[in-house]
């Protein structure tokens, strides 16, 4: 059947429905503080309530993207990056320890780092984390920036759902092809452009700024990024590097809340995540990063955990107090599209919570209201 | 210091602490005072300003002259056979030995700075920028060779947390130069009414100022590291300079003033970094054509630039040579990289550094200042070359020894906590 008989059948036969998009379970569990003891039964319930760690990881390379948004020399009111907005690193200890003990092949930290194509263990310690600590807690662990072609030797080109909102393909660093298991290490947090920033929303740091980024070259990938990605992405304007390619269309809006929530399911439908991990022990409030006036620290102290990125987000956004099927207007979507009901629409899950079983703690026990 | 106190009794709050000059302005010219002062042993200096044609009491030790006072003005008081400490206007100074002390009044008020709504100055990129004088103390002392004395005072109107004086001690310290301790108008008012969130603070300082003090040592230490800046007046006299760049990014640097330059001025450098290419004599010149033909990496700035000349009583960059600066600077950062230079630091961003050395290499310290009013954990250091032994000092409590470890450049440390300030000895 070629695609266009296909598309003639969809529009002849309005009674052929596309498959309700897939739900799973979320774990939640109560941990109050970021002792490795706490931390690590607290993540193991996590997982069990999800059918344990062993089924998910075992004898894999699970790669985890953490969440080090935005330099590391921007704290929040002299706080450790760990109890605001950045990753907790005794958390992502405890997971390399469980995620070894359950039979992980290989543990590979990644993340985009900020303004740098330089080693991710070097921006780890420029965010106070002791690497060698953490490197010990496991064998295997490994470490990747991937803001750039990293150790890889070429880019991964990766296709998104639905022919993409706004990106047909994806080009990533070679990590995020190269795993059998892909874990989103998030925090529970807003986002002043998407509303909320929760394990999709933390997966548009995937991109590499060698390409997305404003100082990436034209035609070619700049191996050494020193930008964000404002002008590529959250404005539109100016194009990725020409290696990869360009947006659908070029003339579609340029509006960050239009399009960030776009490129955040393209980003996560050509990389879907098979395990999503959200922070909420200590976190902030009104914002991704202490860049963002209003800020707060808070701490609504629940961790959740699903194999369903979308059922994991709309979770988490219940838990924050909001309506996570709410339309552009109603908070924390205020002046951006609901990235959820754009993914769930790609078929990449359901973000109604009516389908949605969660184990562990109830929603309405974890709620923890954010503004 | 300069001391706010105008009675007899006042000078009790100085008990205990390393405190041991006072510089009083002409309303403290009490005799009671001086004589209470004298019998305590503190140096009384008593602090005349231009225009000023009375005469000093012969109680006092010394005379501050304070501003840029004419020639003869200077001579007539230094032939009263009393010490004269001249604390100019930065473009003043001479350099030229003649002054025991290299001294100015002028300075940035150290600490990080705010926007107008009281929040950090930053962007979601990078670090705050912290205002210092450590630029120009580094330069001032490479060019004196002798003490160097900054007077600056907080800025008036406005009242800062003890943090902020801790910042201004160690800014100067860490750099080789002393701070003329001076604090601000409610802090001088409670601590002489007794207040005992003050009183607290003032010991805070003590304990910091009697930390230096107990290891005066630290100050004739030359700075360490592979990357020489060549430099003079008028620039290297500015704060927020190409030296101040570089601290920024926390690359040990030996400031070189270009009147120092002669052969073998750069023993031990792999990198300089010429700014005024302009200004150099020919033998200067000829020094740095051999570091370059041994071997050595040299940055010039732009072809036919010279330092634009500084608006009088300007102690800061102007936008227009922040621009050409910028210049260097990225040229400068390309060609220094990540590479090791001495050491490379790791969670410092609200820090400053300096490193020194001994005269024979064998031993290094580290000198941190945090400038934010929130203890700083887990910073790291990547020392370049095999050490065996570190140890911290703080004012806080007695030295630590630190576990360190090889890396890749050469050793590692791991400091778990810093307050303010801390030194580090590395063997």
């Amino acid at each position: 059947m070629t695609r266009r008989e296909l598309l003639a059948l969809g529009a002849a036969v309005p009674i052929l429905k596309a498959a309700p998009a897939p739900a799973a379970p979320v774990s939640i569990v109560r941990c109050r503080t970021y002792t490795n003891d706490e931390l690590l039964a607290s993540m193991k319930t996590l997982f069990d309530q999800l059918g344990g760690l062993p089924r998910l990881v075992r004898n894999k390379t699970v790669t985890v993207k953490l969440n080090l948004t935005g330099s590391p020399a921007l704290k929040f009111q002299g706080r450790a990056l760990g109890v605001t907005h950045y990753s907790h690193p005794n958390m992502v200890a405890a997971f390399a320890h469980l995620a070894h003990e359950a039979g992980a092949r290989r543990v590979r930290f990644v993340e985009s780092a900020w303004g740098t194509a330089g080693p991710l263990e070097e921006y780890m310690l420029d965010s106070g984390w002791n690497v060698r600590r953490l490197s010990a807690v496991a064998p295997n662990i490994e470490y990747e920036n991937t803001n750039a072609l990293g150790k890889g030797k070429r880019y991964s080109r990766l296709k998104t759902a639905g022919g993409g909102y706004i990106y047909p393909v994806i080009d990533f660093n070679h990590s995020y092809e190269d795993t059998d298991c892909f874990v989103s290490m998030a925090k529970l947090k807003n986002h002043a452009t998407c509303g909320i920033t929760l394990a999709m929303k933390n997966c548009f740091g995937n991109t590499p700024a060698s390409i997305y980024g404003d100082d990436a070259g034209v035609d070619a990938p700049n191996e050494s990024p020193t930008s964000g990605r404002v002008n590529t992405c959250h404005l539109g304007k100016r194009q990725p590097a020409k290696s990869s390619p360009g947006e659908l269309d070029p003339t579609s809006s340029r509006e960050p809340g239009y399009r960030m929530p776009r490129i955040t399911v393209d980003v996560v439908s050509a990389r879907p995540i098979d395990l999503s991990i959200i922070d909420g022990i200590e976190t902030v409030t009104g914002g991704e990063g202490p860049w963002i006036k209003g800020l707060k620290h808070v701490t609504p102290h629940v961790l959740l955990a699903g194999t369903n990125m979308v059922c994991t987000d709309a979770v988490g956004t219940a838990v924050m107090g909001y309506d996570p099927r709410a339309a552009r207007g109603v908070k924390p979507f205020i002046d951006c599209d609901n990235m959820l009901t754009l993914a769930e629409a790609r078929g990449l899950g359901t973000a109604d919570l009516a389908r949605i079983e969660v184990a562990g703690l109830p929603i309405a026990e974890a709620r923890y209201a954010f503004p | 210091m300069r001391w706010p106190g105008q009675t007899a009794q006042s000078l009790a709050l100085l008990e205990g602490t390393p405190v041991n000059c006072l510089l009083l302005e002409r309303e403290r010219w009490q005799p009671e005072l001086l004589d209470a002062a004298a019998k305590r042993g503190l140096a009384t200096l008593a602090v005349v300003r231009p225009g000023f044609d009375g005469a000093v009491p012969g109680a006092f030790a010394g005379v501050v002259l304070e501003g840029d006072f004419a020639p003869a003005e200077v001579a007539k008081y230094r032939d009263s056979g009393r010490p004269v400490i001249e604390l100019v206007s930065r473009y003043r100074l001479r350099f030229d030995g003649v002054s025991s002390v290299a001294g100015t009044w002028q300075g940035v008020w150290p600490g990080i700075q705010l926007e107008e709504e009281g929040s950090t100055k930053s962007a979601p990129s990078g670090a705050p920028w912290i205002n210092t004088n450590t630029g120009f103390l580094r330069f001032a002392k490479a060019a004196s060779k002798g003490v160097v004395w900054i007077g600056v005072r907080p800025p008036e109107k406005n009242t800062f947390r003890v943090e902020r004086y801790l910042q201004a001690i160690g800014d100067a310290a860490m750099s080789g130069a002393r701070w003329v301790v001076a604090l601000d108008a409610d802090f001088e008012k409670r601590l002489l009414g007794g207040d005992d969130r003050a009183r607290k603070d003032w010991e805070r300082m003590a304990r910091h100022l009697r930390f230096y003090e107990e290891h005066r040592e630290w100050r004739g230490l030359d700075p360490y590291g592979l990357l020489a800046l060549v430099e003079d007046t008028p620039g290297a006299l500015l704060s927020g300079g190409i030296l101040d760049m570089i601290a920024v990014k926390h690359t040990p640097v030996r400031p070189m003033p270009t009147r120092r330059l002669q052969g073998g001025a750069l023993r031990g450098a792999q990198m300089a970094v010429n700014v005024n290419p302009e200004t150099l004599s020919a033998e200067q010149q000829e020094a740095l054509r051999t570091f370059a033909r041994s071997g050595g990496t040299l940055l010039t700035g732009p072809p036919g630039w010279k330092f634009p000349a500084v608006p009088d009583g300007q102690i800061t960059l102007a936008d227009e040579a922040v621009k050409t600066l910028d210049t260097i600077w990225k040229e400068l950062n390309s060609m220094t990289g990540r590479r090791n230079l001495g050491v490379r630091l790791f969670n410092v961003a609200s820090m400053l550094s300096n490193l020194t050395a001994t005269a024979d290499g064998k031993t290094l310290y580290l000198h941190l200042v945090n400038y934010s009013d929130y203890p700083v954990d887990s910073v790291t250091a990547h020392v370049l070359g095999r050490w065996t032994k570190a140890k911290l000092y703080t004012p806080e409590g007695p030295p630590k020894d630190l576990e360190i470890y090889p890396v890749d450049e050469g050793t590692g440390i791991d400091i778990p906590a810093l307050t303010a300030v801390g030194v580090i000895r590395i063997d």
